[in-house]
C-alpha cells in the first residue's frame, strides 16, 4: 500500500452522487475540479463523456462508479476502456434497476461463450 | 498426447470462472439492496427535512476524501482494490485537538493572573505545569491542518437519524464496490487466459488431425 491511494469518482443522479458524498469520496482538487458528476434532467451526453474521459485520464482516480442508465447514453465510450484501472462499476439508480444483461463486464463474460471465441 | 492436460487446465479455469460470476452476483445483489437503503433512507431524511435541504445545493465548496482506494497487483496479474477510510484517524485526532486546546489556554491564562499574588514554590509548580502542558499545545497546532469534515454535517448539525442510516448504508456500498471492482478484474483476467488455452487447445487438435 505504497504511495498515496486513489479516489473513486461517481457518475450519477443527485441522490446517488450524495449517497456516496455522503460516504466521504468526494474531492475538489487544487483546480476546483471535483470527482464527481451530477446527471440532471438538462445534463448533455457530451458533457457526461467528456467528465467520463476526463476521469478516464485523471491518474488519481482508481474506481469510476456510473449509475447503468447513464452507462448505457455512453456505452461505446464504456466499451472502448478495456484497462483495468480506473476500473468501471455500474451501479443501479432509483428508477433504473441494475441490469446484468447490459453491464459491459459482463457481456464481455458472456461472450466468451459465443462463437466468435472459437475463431 | 497434449489434449488431455490442456482440456483439464480448461476445465479448472472454467469452474474458476464460473465460481467468480457467482460471488460477483452475490455481491452485486448485496450492493443492490444496501443503496436502495440508503437512497430510502435519504428519501426519509428529505421528507423530514424539507426538498431543498438534503440536495447537491448543500455540498460544502472545499470536500477532502475520507475514502482512499489502494490498487495492488496480484501474482496472477490482475488488480486488487483496497479501501481505506481515512475518517477514524480523522475522528481521534479531532477528539484530542478538542481536549487539549481547552485545557491549556485555561490553564495559561490562570496561571498569568496568579503570577503575582502567589508564592514562589506556586510559581514552581505551575512552571512544572507549563513543561507538561507546553508540548500538547504545540502538537495541536501541528495537526491543525488536518481537518477532515464529516459529509453529515453539509446538511446541518442536528441531521436525522435518516440521513446517517444512510451514510452508513453507502459507507458499506463503497467497501462493497472495491471488493467488486477486484473481482470484476480477476474475471477479465480468466477470460483472457481461458480463451488463449482455447486457441492453444484448437492447435493441438488441428496438428492431431493432420
Amino acid at each position: 500500500m505504497a504511495g498515496r491511494g486513489k479516489l473513486i469518482a461517481v457518475i450519477g443522479d443527485e441522490d446517488t452522487c450524495t449517497g456516496f458524498l455522503l460516504g466521504g469520496i468526494g474531492e475538489l482538487n487544487k483546480n476546483r475540479k471535483p470527482n464527481f458528476l451530477v446527471v440532471e434532467k438538462d445534463t448533455s451526453v457530451t458533457e457526461i463523456e467528456e467528465t467520463f474521459k476526463s476521469f478516464l485520464t485523471r491518474n488519481d482516480i482508481g474506481i469510476i462508479l456510473i449509475n447503468q442508465f447513464i452507462a448505457e447514453m455512453i456505452r461505446h465510450a464504456i466499451d472502448a476502456h478495456m484497462q483495468s484501472i480506473p476500473a468501471v462499476l455500474e451501479i443501479p439508480s432509483k428508477e433504473h434497476p441494475y441490469d446484468s444483461s447490459k453491464d459491459s463486464i459482463l457481456r464481455r463474460a458472456k461472450g466468451m461463450f459465443s462463437a466468435d471465441d472459437f475463431r | 498426447m497434449g489434449l488431455d492436460p490442456a482440456s483439464l487446465r480448461l476445465d479448472q479455469q472454467l469452474l474458476q470462472f464460473m465460481d467468480q460470476l457467482e460471488i460477483l452476483e452475490e455481491k452485486r445483489q448485496k450492493l443492490n439492496t444496501l443503496i436502495e437503503e440508503g437512497w430510502f433512507n435519504i428519501s426519509k431524511a428529505r421528507y423530514s427535512m424539507g426538498n431543498k435541504h438534503v440536495s447537491a445545493l448543500q455540498y460544502a465548496s472545499d470536500m477532502e476524501p475520507l475514502v482512499h482506494v489502494y490498487e495492488s497487483q496480484t501474482e496472477k496479474g490482475d488488480v486488487e482494490f483496497k479501501c481505506v477510510r481515512t475518517e477514524d484517524k480523522a475522528e481521534e485526532l479531532r477528539e484530542s485537538d478538542t481536549v487539549e486546546t481547552i485545557g491549556p489556554t485555561e490553564g495559561g491564562l490562570r496561571r498569568r493572573v496568579n503570577v503575582k499574588k502567589k508564592e514562589n514554590k506556586e510559581e514552581k509548580d505551575t512552571s512544572k505545569d507549563e513543561c507538561e502542558k507546553d508540548p500538547q499545545f504545540n502538537s495541536t497546532s501541528e495537526k491543525s491542518p488536518c481537518r477532515h469534515q464529516d459529509p453529515l454535517k453539509w446538511f446541518g448539525i442536528l441531521v436525522p437519524q435518516n440521513l446517517k442510516q444512510a451514510q452508513t448504508a453507502f459507507k458499506e456500498v463503497i467497501t462493497l464496490a472495491a471488493e467488486i471492482s477486484t473481482l470484476q478484474s480477476a474475471i477479465v483476467k480468466t477470460r483472457l487466459e481461458m480463451q488463449s488455452q482455447m486457441k492453444d487447445k484448437q492447435k493441438i487438435v488441428s496438428e492431431l488431425k493432420e
